[in-house]
């Protein structure tokens, strides 16, 4: 009686199990690391229609956040600026330079500058800049070193764990509200960050929001 | 408005070429191009390539081109395009509120308007009307009620099925042409003093278009006026002006009345100012400790209206038996004073009464005697209410009441009213007839559809040589008229009105006329040839003659801010009764016989939701079940039970699903009409009653209405437009399909609706908590409370949490409006899923409203309950999600996230009072006469849906056009949800944390976090007239929710279950008249309950007070 099956199918199945777990490890490995926010999302830097600096103009010139961004204090959304604010200094200060001239074309016809969108949470997601910004979360903590960026670039992931870091510890990223718009700032260490923190989370009845009414509705 | 023509709108740069020149984004000429147009392509009907709209989520998607592979695994590239030059003032994602109103027939309701972006998405009344302040009870407790049309007015203003172009008999136009045509008719008529021009206007308590009606009748003596309302809510001002011998009307106040009689009247549901007599009304039902008063409703009616439903005492009669009662009552009460002396003509009148009444069956009479004894001890605080259906006799004889009873305690008051003279439809007609009209004006309206039928209007109105007409949809009216204008929404008008005690208010355009229609004022100043043609000098000019002294433009900004004029409420008159008149008011007012099988009385009643038609088209008011009959999506012929039976009609429902009727024959006066029978409780034997505004084909009503239900117009003639006699009624064998929310009507015993009679609550402040299972299924614990099935988490995160969210519905004042349902689905973005989609039961409204009847099926009493998510805290849809999609959160909420939602309905299935809504199909982005198709077989706009799916995935298979404007209505703070998903009621969550977040950002770095009372006004709390919904925070033992809540009359809905429902009820108390013959000791639905075996006694220990309540609960 000569043999059905040839000699090699002796050791397939095990080989066909051990690639399988293989190919499903990973797989599974491949998304959890590609495809999640960290990788996909962290440094984004497109290219915008004007190459505004914040370097330059947050670092080197001193402009408060809010000059621009003035609705970050009161609305969810915090804005681009208006052609026209950039043109309170521009209409002087490099008046006929050519990297200008889509704000200035823009502010003269009243087209709007086609700024590339960065920073976006999805459209289940109802995130509040006010809320943040009044009660001692700073800028830099979801976007980053922005006063040193020559271009913007997306330097966190936003995706619902970022939130959670901070919704459940919040004394670890609350500081004094004179210090939200100071870029530079640094607490001394991390033991009197958490120290403060603490402080204002009891001062401030700072709830641990981890409800999904916080952010979805 | 300066002459703008609409951009073209050339398709976008190609996707491949957009992505790939990403590096040199400013310089491509294609994107240039293309970032300079406002609006990508579809969206060429909106207008003004100059004003600013800030895309953000909404026009982001149509970047998302199909490029496939070029953009790798990141998201789309979408823009964000400020402002070149913002406007002063404005925060980008901050509501802003525009104070405005809406014109009705006679008056206005004063209204506060949301817009998000530039566009108006919800509709709010306004609280600071001094109507609506001088109710305030104090000064947290602003309220400002709105009614059913008002709340869904909003859909109107994005209807793709609006009139949106200028045409010259049938074609194309431009507004040019057409405002040139305009300017061409005033020069003709200038020459001529007005000779052959006719106005065919709609009734209008509006000062400016009285204004400019003076000004063009002095320009152009000659020309006519005429005015025409299908449905006339003028007769109690023609009424109280005939008793009085001077031009008034009469101003209810019935908060101050303790007694109230409708005569045929439905103030509470489709006459005029319901939103504040539902208020007044409200007031007296409501008592807050066993001690305070009710007032009492008599009603008189032929059909079973939601005044009606609300009754103390209901008497139900042929519409034609109303005035022989009235005269009865008449008689009766201003005998009881002492009989006038013999030979005045007072005695003549009550003499001509009683001769009227003479008819009446002694049953009747002992109502109407035993009623009047009741007004008159209350004389004083009595308001006497006639229908708008009523002849001329009633309102007389009303308003004489009123002034015999009602004005000592100011329940009923009378104010100046006078209206421009215009002249009849009747009256037009015949000019038309006898060529005198060269130029006919028609303003608004749909006179084609609803003139009286014996008028033959449609042949009458081709006789004018030129016929303009401004209309709001090119409707049946349109074909017959050579330039149809189309109308602006009152959004998008400049305007003013009165409201009901006088004041003057503004209409405030929130966005320009989507389509560039133009408003009556300015359409009556062009054909004028005045100088002043723009609405806003106008009424600007009109303000001029009305403002106060002062600075003008700042009495104008305070004007438009607050939403009214203040101090010009009209002042009250003092007047007397001229009995003179009486022989004129009672002319021809015999007894008529009462109808029978074979003469029936038709009666014409609006109705409950398309109003006269004008709102036929609209998918929020089209999908609300109608108050009484729970139907959706048509009209039906009204029978009773034993009318039915004797001509042979017999509904029966073969199965829930399948509800198909007969389809009747009603014959009057030699016309006919067909309709679907429905039996009706409580309607008067031998009326047939049939509703206007449906039976309108889809050419020309659009998309939503057309088709639904049957057209009772033309039976209408001008000698019947209220009711018409000697009808006769057959069965044609044919059968229709309809769709009723609600097949069942009976609580068959069980303590769902809880009430009681005044006396009995009084004796026993506790019964509604008496009604509560004595001994629930699953036992008591410790501290004999039922012992709740489900986990409940709450519990210990409930003493930290800053603020216990609860709801109070009292069902003592909800009269049954449903205004509610509509405010709720503006807000929250609530789909229509049509007449097929609810026929299975899956309308989506996330708060309805449960109708009920007790009692025998000819008379019986009707109960009202809304019914919204109860937010459980130990609730039994949690627990079963297999994704933990709803939650509760620490503030008492349960909680909905969409995006984890897959769909297992297991929530749904759990839930005992089924407020869950399922989202079935796509209802937003799929056409609702399409559900069943496949997207890879339908071909929408020209193009297979697999193809246009891809240009643009978020778009959906509607038609572009349809939803563009769609869009536009949606609430951009409250998800849209898609197919797939569970939805419910969520205490209006957006609300609660705009209002927390506020209260955040106030508090800034410090401790003062919690929301005060009276910030946060669910949709539903806002809107509802009669202020029978409070919202608020239960933690705080002085909110108005928590005081509610403690109130003896308090209990939760199927209590037994121990779910912890936040949301308690206020158990219904009527005040019926021990000495009416129509007395009953216990409300029927209690009585049922008896029967069953329930009982009224407190239990002595037991489940008693605290089961199951939240409010009462709190803290353990």
């Amino acid at each position: 009686m000569s043999d059905v099956f040839p000699k090699w199918t002796n050791q397939l199945p095990l080989k066909l199990v051990a690639g399988v777990l293989l190919l499903g490890g990973s797989a599974v490995a491949g998304i959890w690391y590609y495809f999640t926010p960290a990788y996909t999302r962290v440094g984004y830097q497109p290219i915008q229609p004007v190459s505004f600096s914040h370097n330059i103009h947050v670092e080197q010139l001193g402009l408060d956040c809010r000059y621009c961004h003035d609705g970050v204090e009161k609305s969810w959304y915090s804005n681009i600026p208006a052609s026209s604010v950039c043109m309170n200094c521009h209409n002087q200060v490099l008046k006929d330079d050519p990297k200008l001239a889509l704000v200035r074309e823009s502010a003269a016809s009243g087209r709007p500058i086609p700024w590339v969108q960065v920073h976006k949470v999805p459209d289940y997601v109802y995130f509040n800049h006010a809320v943040h910004v009044n009660r001692g979360v700073s800028c830099v903590h979801c976007h980053g070193q922005l006063n040193q960026m020559d271009e913007v670039y997306h330097a966190k992931p936003l995706g619902m764990t970022f939130c959670l870091e901070c919704h459940r510890h919040p004394e670890a990223y609350l500081r004094a509200p004179a210090e939200v718009y100071n870029l530079e700032w640094q607490p001394e260490n991390q033991t009197q960050q958490l120290a403060d923190g603490a402080r204002y989370v009891k001062e401030w009845n700072v709830k641990r929001l981890e409800h999904c009414s916080a952010c979805h509705r | 408005m300066s002459k703008t023509v609409p951009p073209p709108c050339p398709e976008p740069a190609t996707g491949p070429l957009y992505w790939r020149s990403l590096e040199h984004l400013a310089e491509t000429p294609e994107f240039r191009a293309w970032a300079e147009r406002e609006f990508p392509a579809g969206a060429s009907e909106l207008r003004d390539p100059h004003s600013r709209r800030d895309f953000m989520k909404l026009m982001s998607a149509s970047f998302l081109l199909a490029g496939a592979g070029l953009t790798g695994c990141r998201r789309p590239v979408e823009t964000i395009q400020p402002f070149a030059k913002q406007p002063e003032g404005y925060t980008h994602g901050l509501p802003q509120h525009y104070a405005t109103a809406m014109p009705r027939r006679g008056g206005a309701v004063p209204l506060v308007v949301t817009t998000h972006e530039g566009r108006p998405i919800k509709i709010e009344g306004n609280a600071e009307h001094p109507l609506n302040a001088a109710l305030a009870r104090d000064p947290a407790d602003r309220h400002g009620g709105t009614d059913l049309p008002a709340q869904a007015s909003l859909l109107n203003l994005y209807d793709p099925d609006r009139a949106r172009r200028y045409t010259f008999k049938g074609l194309n136009s431009t507004r040019e042409q057409a405002l040139d045509a305009l300017a061409e008719a005033a020069r003709k008529f200038a020459d001529r003093q007005g000779k052959g021009l006719c106005f065919l206007l709609e009734r209008s308590g509006s000062p400016s278009r009285a204004r400019l009606q003076q000004l063009l009748t002095e320009k152009l003596p000659q020309a006519r006026w005429f005015t025409y309302e299908p449905v006339d809510f003028d007769p109690p001002r023609r009424g109280a002006s005939l008793a009085f011998g001077r031009a008034v009307r009469p101003l209810y106040h019935l908060e101050r009345a303790r007694r109230v009689l409708a005569l045929d009247c439905d103030f509470l549901g489709v006459e005029e100012e319901a939103y504040r007599l539902i208020r007044g009304f409200a007031r007296g039902r409501a008592p807050k400790t066993p001690g305070d008063e009710l007032n009492r409703l008599y009603v008189a009616e032929s059909l079973l209206t939601v005044t009606g439903s609300n009754a103390d005492h209901r008497l139900r009669l042929a519409a034609s038996q109303v005035f022989p009662l009235a005269a009865w009552l008449g008689a009766e009460v201003l005998e009881a004073g002492g009989a006038p002396a013999p030979g005045t003509p007072a005695a003549a009148a009550v003499a001509a009464l009683r001769e009227a009444a003479s008819g009446l069956t002694p049953e009747v009479r002992r109502w109407g005697s035993v009623c009047a004894q009741d007004l008159w001890a209350s004389r004083g605080q009595v308001a006497v209410l006639a229908g708008h259906r009523q002849p001329l006799a009633v309102h007389w004889l009303a308003q004489v009441l009123n002034f015999q009873l009602g004005r000592a305690g100011g329940a009923v008051g009378f104010i100046e009213a006078s209206e421009p003279a215009s002249g009849t439809m009747a009256a037009l007609v015949q000019a038309l007839h006898g060529s005198e009209v060269d130029t006919l004006v028609v303003l608004g309206g749909n006179p084609v559809y609803n003139a009286p039928a014996d008028l033959e209007w449609a042949k009458a109105q081709r006789q004018a040589t030129t016929i303009f007409r401004l209309g709001a949809y090119e409707d049946e009216t349109a074909p017959h008229c050579d330039w149809h204008l189309p109308m602006a929404h009152y959004l998008e008008s400049w305007g003013d009105a009165r409201t009901a005690d006088g004041s003057l208010v503004p209409v405030q355009p929130l966005i320009e006329p989507l389509f560039g229609g133009l408003t009556e004022l300015e359409v009556l100043a062009r054909v004028g040839g005045l100088e002043a043609v723009k609405p806003h000098d106008i009424v600007r000019g009109t303000f001029q003659g009305l403002a106060p002294e002062g600075v003008f433009e700042e009495n104008w900004k305070k004007y438009l801010h607050a939403g009214y004029l203040p101090g010009s409420a009209a002042k009250a008159v003092e007047v007397e009764l001229q009995w003179g008149t009486a022989s004129q008011a009672l002319a021809g007012m015999g007894a008529k016989p009462p109808p029978s099988a074979t003469a029936l009385e038709v009666v014409f009643a609006p109705d409950n939701r398309v109003d006269d038609g004008r709102y036929t088209n609209n998918g929020w008011l089209q999908e609300l079940p109608d108050p009484i009959t729970k139907i959706v999506w048509d009209n039906v012929v009204y029978l009773s039970e034993k009318t039915a039976r004797e001509l042979g009609v017999a509904v029966v429902d073969e199965n829930r699903m399948n509800l198909r009727v007969p389809v009747v024959r009603l014959e009057s006066a030699g016309r006919t009409i067909e309709g679907p029978a429905w039996i009706q409780p409580g309607l008067a034997d031998y009326v047939v009653g049939v509703t206007l505004g449906y039976g309108r084909p889809a050419a020309a009503v659009g998309r939503v209405g057309g088709g639904t239900g049957y057209n009772a117009y033309p039976l209408r003639t001008t000698q019947a437009l209220g009711f018409a006699s000697g009808a006769t009624l057959q069965l044609t064998g044919k059968r229709y399909p309809l769709s009723c929310t609600q097949n069942h009507w009976v609580m068959q015993g069980r303590p769902i609706v809880r009430e009681a009679n005044l006396e009995t609550y009084r004796q026993n402040p506790q019964f509604a908590q008496a009604m509560n299972l004595p001994e629930p299924p699953y036992g008591l614990d410790e501290q004999h409370r039922p012992k709740p099935i489900y986990p409940n988490p709450l519990d210990q995160l409930k003493p930290d949490a800053t603020h216990w969210w609860g709801m109070t519905v009292d069902l003592g004042a909800c009269v049954g409006c449903s205004a509610c349902v509509i405010a709720c689905q503006s807000e929250n973005n609530i789909p229509i899923v049509g007449k097929d989609q609810v026929r299975r039961n899956r309308e989506m409204h996330w708060l309805r409203i449960d109708r009920y009847f007790a009692g025998p099926t000819a008379d019986p009493q009707v109960v009202n309950q809304p019914v919204m998510c109860q937010h459980c805290e130990a609730a039994p849809c949690e627990s079963v999600c297999p994704v933990n999609a709803t939650v509760h959160d620490d503030e008492g909420l349960n909680l909905m996230a969409y995006n984890r939602c897959v769909g297992t309905r297991y929530c749904s299935n759990n839930c005992p009072f089924k407020v869950r809504r399922f989202n079935f199909f796509d209802y937003h982005r799929r056409p609702l006469d399409k559900l069943y198709q496949s997207p890879l077989t339908t071909f929408t706009d020209g193009e297979w849906e697999v193809k246009r799916w891809l240009k643009n995935r978020d778009r959906g298979s509607r038609p572009q056009e349809e939803w563009d404007l769609l869009r536009l209505a949606k609430n951009p703070q409250v998800t849209v949800r898609m197919r797939g998903v569970m939805e419910k009621c969520t205490f209006c969550l957006q609300r609660i944390e705009a209002a927390k977040i506020a209260q955040k950002i106030q508090a800034g770095a410090s401790a003062d976090v919690e929301v005060r009372d009276g910030a946060i006004q669910t949709a539903c709390e806002q809107a509802c007239p009669a202020e029978a919904i409070v919202f608020g925070n239960l933690k705080d033992p002085n909110s108005r929710v928590a005081k509610a809540a403690r109130q003896d009359r308090g209990y939760s809905l199927l209590e037994f279950l121990a779910v912890k429902p936040r949301v308690t009820y206020l158990a219904r108390v009527r005040n019926p008249n021990p000495a009416m013959p129509d007395y009953h000791q216990q409300p029927l639905t209690t009585a049922e309950y008896l029967e069953h075996g329930g009982t009224l006694i407190p239990h002595g220990t037991g489940a008693a007070p605290g089961a199951g309540s939240a409010a009462t609960n709190g803290g353990h």
